[in-house]
């Protein structure tokens, strides 16, 4: 094969692979959609509050530590320990469901009635607090994530297609990480699993009613309250499985935030309601982005492309079908 | 300032005849099919509205009726037939040509502008006379606001007809049923209709609010000459206020007549009754 | 007791129209005009200016825009920090291609400039509703900013990267460049806004502004009654982009006077001025200055106290202010979703018939 080609495919996998870490991010959204009719804008932020809780445990970082300074005049900033990544994964879940149940508590329980634009401002209001609390508590500097995923090219793979070049042209071979790979894998399983639990537990039927009709559900004896807090716990383990892998891959930085942002086009290619509608809406955007960016925006525009690709690609897709690939086609009655 | 309005008998309350004579149809609905996918809504539907009087269009839950409203709308259109309003064929309305040509409407379900005062939703009612373009609104003193207050004028009488002035600068949504059901029929009213449709205005009322909306609709029709189809269940109110009846069932006309006829017609009743018409 | 109202019955309906139909509340506001005309601009320094005031004045001016857009017509919009940095280059480019032009004329063409780039991103809001419009308009905000840094004819080709506002006068006063005092500043940008204010109020006691109303309201029924949907969604989107573009100019031009647009019109202006829009109330003219008020002093009187009082680090003083402001907004739309403007008005409510509780 040409190398030409095999950069094709390259370009490709990569993007298949950033494709899944965008649809990681998707699911969380999808996932409350589905059970409140609410667009979780803070989505993003819990998958950075996630993943920095998860560092601070693991480094021992002393909560609040720079709010305690400045009004004690102390210096700590460590307890001296640290924890195992494993009990600091499951210290963080907890922490997440305990967020989840507050959320519930403090805003959802009030906001039940109001129109669906007033609730997508809340939750960017609690996108702001969360990503000021999280920033408050472990501090704002870029911090390395590392709980023992496998991360770096995979030279199996580059040695294999290096002999698929045609011979006689310098192909060094493709670069997959294997970090992606990994997250491939997890991201799978999350879907798979949450389809099952969706569809055949009775849990998962009580979502599907609340997500039809609220009141319905109240009716037959469903709590709209506790469904809410499983939901937002549920989206809280999705954040923190998004908030490791792309904080493994890039570390854990403001910027994951902005993650939430590129979930919109994932969202409106797969529909909002749609669990594997995320994937392969994440798919779409993943590739249609890294083939954006090398074929069209570094040779003809400069670059940088990927700043708005994606978006420009919902914009174009909306335009002739409003309600996305899976959605359900909207029947106005008057 | 000096706004010049015009004096209260100059105030019109529908279109001026446009070579229509009063008995002569207005709107000719002729063959009308609608389908939904598979599901056929409307089947080859015709019949006549003629100016100056009040039809009723009644039948069954499911018949097709506010469906039918909205294809003369156009706000759904239909696969098959014509309509033919104010002598203009066409082979489906757009809701725009519709509003301006002068064809107004309740609904089923009131589709009022809550975050609107009662004064606010009727003057909406007027947008389609108001001809002032954006730069001079954003002047606002001279002829907009003259415009405005001519419009105001028209629009308090309406409030005034239909007995709603102590509401007026309530919004929408803190209003009864009735009272938003009477100021849906304000905002229509509003739009100086040749053809005003209105879809179960009872729906929902006791009898003596039913009693003042017949009494408006009668006012409408006798005092504004303005013609009227209406959709309602109530047949005592059906049979008092029409002077024509269609009857609907299952997507198909079944009855066309004048209240007596459809009253005696055997389908009409084994309709009503249930018996099914397999055909 | 303080609103009398007994007695002051309208006997036209002009009257009955005002914008304030109680007198008290008409002298009030006009001796606050007064006193902002009159006193303020021999009070003013270069700190109240630069911290207070000019950004107060320029995000009013964007607040009432995407307020139009918003909360008259219903139509979310994340890609008011792009149309900002449209107004901005506009204002830059005519700037430097026309010196001999005064600063009136070329915040207006930059407002015109931006009213038809918003005109072409309104398009989709022929078809797309919602959420859905939303992420429309983000597609706007990351291409603009793209497209502003990339090419460089944008920016005159400078190395930098940056655009810097050239001296420019009004009337012979210098409003734009280093050497422009502030009060110079605060008059110029005091009168656009009030200019336009009283623009805005007009359009929406209107025709127009019931239009836009109605299509927020119920869009279908709109349609059906003789709205033109065409007609109310781009004349929104043309009304608000010319209003948010008139303020990314003052902001570039008299406020900033270089800007970078990365820096200057990402992502985090638009979620600004749409905060303000919603603390201050969807929907009220009165609620865009109010919300606009809100969010620029509250940073101010923050800062002041954490960091000049506490004598906290700016950074912690930060993320408590995000804290906060993230709180705030979800606590409004709990507490009041109709924002600042209704507390306001129930206040008036409760004033009205003081000293008697109803």
């Amino acid at each position: 094969m040409s190398p030409a080609f095999l950069n094709f495919i390259e370009i490709f996998l990569n993007g298949l692979m950033a494709g899944v870490m965008y649809s990681l991010v998707a699911l969380g959204f999808v996932l409350i959609f589905k059970a409140s009719g609410i667009f979780n804008f803070a989505q993003g932020v819990m998958a950075l509050f996630a993943a920095l809780t998860l560092v601070g445990l693991q480094t021992g970082q002393v909560p609040f530590s720079h709010l305690i300074n400045a009004i004690f005049g102390t210096e700590i900033h460590h307890w001296g320990g640290g924890m195992n990544s494993f009990l600091a994964i499951l210290l963080t879940m907890v922490i997440m469901i305990v967020m989840a149940f507050l959320i519930e508590k403090l805003v959802l329980k009030h906001l039940v009635n109001q129109e669906p634009i007033i609730l997508f401002m809340a939750t960017i209001g609690l996108a702001y607090f969360l990503e000021g609390l999280g920033d408050l508590m472990w501090g704002s500097d870029v911090k390395t994530l590392d709980v023992g995923i496998p991360a770096g090219g995979s030279f199996w793979w580059e040695d294999i297609t290096r002999e698929w070049a045609a011979s006689g042209s310098e192909y060094y071979g493709m670069y997959i990480d294997t970090l992606d790979v990994t997250a491939t894998i997890v991201a799978i399983i999350l879907v798979v699993a949450l389809s099952l639990f969706s569809q055949y537990t009775a849990t998962g039927r009580a979502l599907r009613a609340v997500a039809d009709d609220h009141q319905a559900a109240m009716s037959v004896g469903i709590s709209l309250r506790t469904i809410w807090v499983i939901v937002w716990s549920i989206a809280g383990f999705v954040a923190l499985v998004a908030g490791i892998m792309w904080g493994s891959k890039s570390g854990v930085q403001f910027s994951l935030s902005l993650i939430a942002l590129k979930a919109l086009p994932v969202l409106i290619l797969g529909g909002f309601t749609s669990i594997p509608g995320a994937i392969v809406g994440g798919l779409i955007i993943g590739v249609a982005e890294k083939l954006a960016e090398a074929y069209i925006g570094v040779p003809y525009l400069g670059g940088a492309v990927e700043n708005w690709f994606a978006y420009v690609l919902a914009l174009a897709f909306l335009l002739f079908r409003p309600q996305g690939l899976f959605g359900d086609k909207i029947i106005e009655r008057i | 300032m000096n706004v010049h309005l015009k004096p209260a008998q100059e105030i019109r309350m529908t279109r001026p005849d446009d070579g229509i004579k009063k008995g002569d149809p207005l709107l000719i609905v002729d063959n009308i099919t609608l389908r939904f996918g598979g599901v056929k809504a409307i089947s080859n539907i015709s019949f006549d509205v003629r100016k100056g009087e009040i039809r009723a269009i009644i039948g069954p839950n499911g018949a097709g009726k506010t469906s039918m409203l909205n294809v003369i709308n156009g706000f759904y259109h239909p696969q098959e037939g014509t309509i033919t309003f104010r002598g203009e064929k066409r082979n489906k309305m757009r809701p725009h040509v519709a509003a301006n040509q002068g064809i107004a409407r309740t609904f089923q379900n009131i589709a009022l502008f809550k975050g609107m005062s009662v004064l606010d939703n009727i003057m909406t009612g007027r947008i389609t006379l108001q001809k002032r373009n954006m730069l001079w609104q954003a002047l606002w003193r001279g002829p907009a606001e003259n415009e405005e207050l001519e419009h105001r004028r028209s629009v308090e009488h309406i409030i005034d007809f239909l007995e709603i002035e102590a509401i007026r600068k309530t919004p929408v949504g803190r209003l009864p049923y009735g009272l938003q059901k009477r100021v849906e029929l304000g905002r229509a009213l509003a739009a100086e209709p040749a053809l005003l449709l209105l879809d179960e205005p009872m729906a929902g009322m006791n009898l003596e609010e039913k009693e003042d909306m017949s009494r408006f609709i009668l006012d409408v029709n006798q005092q504004f000459g303005t013609t009227i189809a209406l959709i309602e269940h109530d047949m005592g109110v059906v049979m008092d206020l029409s002077d024509r009846v269609v009857v609907l069932d299952y997507g198909r006309k079944i009855g066309d007549g004048t209240p007596d006829e459809v009253r005696n017609n055997q389908d009409v009743i084994d309709a009503y009754l249930g018996i099914s018409h397999d055909e | 007791m303080l609103y009398r109202e007994a007695g002051d019955f309208k006997t036209t309906y002009q009257a009955d129209q005002q914008t304030f139909p109680i007198k008290s509340e008409r002298i009030l506001f006009w001796a606050f005009i007064a006193f902002a005309f009159l006193v303020v601009p021999f009070l003013i320094n270069d700190y109240w200016s630069k911290a207070v005031l000019m950004p107060l004045l320029i995000y009013s001016m964007a607040a009432l825009g995407l307020n139009i857009l918003v909360g008259y017509c219903g139509q979310v919009s994340l890609g008011t920090g792009g149309f900002m940095a449209v107004g901005a280059f506009a204002s830059y480019k005519f700037m430097t291609a026309f010196p001999g032009l005064d600063m009136f004329s070329v915040v207006v063409l930059s407002g015109l400039t931006t009213a038809a780039v918003g005109i072409l991103f309104g398009l989709p809001s022929l078809r797309i509703k919602g959420f859905y419009l939303a992420v429309a308009t983000l597609a706007a905000q990351f291409f603009l900013v793209w497209m502003f840094n990339k090419f460089a004819w944008f920016y005159n080709y400078s190395a930098s990267g940056q655009i810097t506002a050239p001296e420019r006068t009004i009337f012979g006063i210098a409003v734009t460049g280093p050497s422009s005092a502030p009060w110079a500043t605060y008059l110029f940008a005091l009168t656009i806004l009030f200019v336009f204010a009283w623009v805005a109020r007009n359009l929406t006691r209107g025709r127009l502004g019931r239009s836009w109303m109605a299509i927020r309201d119920m869009d279908i029924a709109a349609e059906i009654i003789g709205v033109s949907p065409l007609q109310a969604k781009l004349s929104a989107f043309a009304v608000s982009s010319f209003y948010i573009g008139v303020a990314g100019a003052m902001f570039f031009a008299n406020y900033l006077g270089a800007a970078e647009v990365g820096e200057a019109f990402g992502i985090d202006k638009s979620f600004l001025v749409l905060f303000m829009v919603i603390i201050g109330g969807l929907g009220s003219i009165l609620g865009s200055f109010l919300g606009a008020a809100f969010l620029v002093l509250l940073p101010v009187l923050l800062k002041n106290l954490m960091v000049g009082y506490l004598g906290w680090p700016t950074d912690l003083a930060a993320h408590v202010q995000i804290m906060l402001v993230g709180g705030l907004i979800v606590f409004f739309l709990i507490a009041e979703p109709h924002g600042l403007a209704q507390l306001w008005r129930v206040t008036k409510e409760k004033l009205r018939i003081w000293p008697f509780p109803y």
